[in-house]
C-alpha cells in the first residue's frame, strides 16, 4: 500500500526522493565541514582546491534543500552543476596535481567519498526527468502517503 | 578513552539498522519505538562528545580541535534529521532514510576513532 501510495505523490522530495534526498543531506553535510575546516585552518596551502571545495559543499546544501522543498528548476540547476563540477575537476585532479595537491569532494570522480559524488547527480537527473514526466501527466499532487505514526 | 563507548555506538547503531532494514523489506514506515532508540544512540553520542571535552580540556587527549568537533556537530545533527523524516514521510522510505542515517553515524564514528588516535 505504501508504495503505491507513494507513487502518487510526484513530490521531488516524496516517496524514493527521500532517499535521494537523504543522501544528498549526508554528502552536503560532509562536503561542507570539510570545506569549512580546510577554508578556516589551511587555507594557504592549495587555496584552489579548498575553496572549490566548499563551494561543492554549498551547492550540495542547495541541492538538497531544493530536492526536499520541490523547487524543481533550483534542483536542475544544482545537479546540473554537480555533474559538471565532478566530471571537470576528476579530470583536472588527475591531470593537473598541482592546483590539487589535496582531496576535494571531487577529486578523483569522488574516490574518497565511494565515488558517490559521481552516481548521486545522474540519480539526481533521472529522479527529476521521472518525477516531471509523472507531473505532467496527472497535475501537480504534491502528497506522498498519510498514514499516521504508529 | 573512547573505545567502550566507540563499541557501544557502534553496536546501537547496528541494531538499529538492522531494525530499520527489516522494516525494509517488511514495506513498513518508521515505528514511534525505532524513534526512542535513535534516541538512545543520540544520548550515547552527547555522552562521548561530554567525555570527549572533559578528556581534551584535561589534557588527556590530543587531537586536530576543528576536525574533530566538526564530526562530532555532524554525527549530531543526522539522526534527528532522519526522526523528522519518520513523521514527515510514512511510508517504507522514511525505513531507508533511517538505515541510511544509523550506517552514517557508525562511519563517522569509525572516522572520530581514527582522528583521535591520529594525533
Amino acid at each position: 500500500m505504501s508504495a503505491t501510495a507513494s507513487r502518487r505523490g510526484r513530490a521531488t522530495g516524496a516517496g524514493p526522493g527521500r532517499l535521494l534526498v537523504a543522501v544528498y543531506g549526508v554528502l552536503a553535510l560532509a562536503a561542507t565541514a570539510r570545506g569549512l575546516y580546510q577554508v578556516t585552518t589551511k587555507l594557504a596551502e592549495a587555496p584552489l582546491a579548498y575553496v572549490l571545495s566548499l563551494v561543492a559543499g554549498l551547492v550540495y546544501v542547495v541541492a538538497t534543500v531544493a530536492l526536499a522543498t520541490d523547487r524543481r528548476r533550483l534542483a536542475w540547476a544544482t545537479v546540473l552543476v554537480e555533474a559538471v563540477g565532478v566530471l571537470v575537476v576528476g579530470t583536472l585532479s588527475l591531470v593537473d596535481v598541482g592546483d590539487f595537491p589535496d582531496e576535494t569532494v571531487w577529486s578523483g570522480f569522488g574516490r574518497g567519498y565511494g565515488y558517490v559524488p559521481l552516481v548521486l547527480p545522474f540519480l539526481g537527473v533521472a529522479w527529476l526527468w521521472r518525477t516531471g514526466r509523472a507531473r505532467d501527466a496527472r497535475g501537480p499532487d504534491r502528497h506522498g502517503g498519510d498514514r499516521a505514526l504508529d | 578513552m573512547l573505545v567502550p563507548l566507540f563499541w557501544l555506538v557502534v553496536a546501537t547503531c547496528a541494531a538499529l539498522a538492522a531494525w530499520a532494514g527489516w522494516f525494509v523489506v517488511r514495506d513498513r514506515a518508521v515505528v514511534l519505538r525505532q524513534l526512542w532508540a535513535g534516541a538512545v544512540v543520540e544520548g550515547l553520542l552527547v555522552l562521548q562528545a561530554v567525555v570527549a571535552g572533559i578528556l581534551l580540556a584535561t589534557g588527556a587527549g590530543d587531537v586536530d580541535g576543528a576536525l574533530f568537533w566538526g564530526y562530532v556537530v555532524t554525527q549530531l545533527i543526522v539522526l534527528p534529521i532522519a526522526a523528522a523524516w519518520a513523521f514527515a514521510e510514512r511510508t517504507r522510505w522514511s525505513s531507508v532514510v533511517l538505515l541510511v542515517a544509523t550506517l552514517t553515524v557508525a562511519f563517522l564514528e569509525y572516522r572520530l576513532l581514527q582522528i583521535w588516535g591520529a594525533a
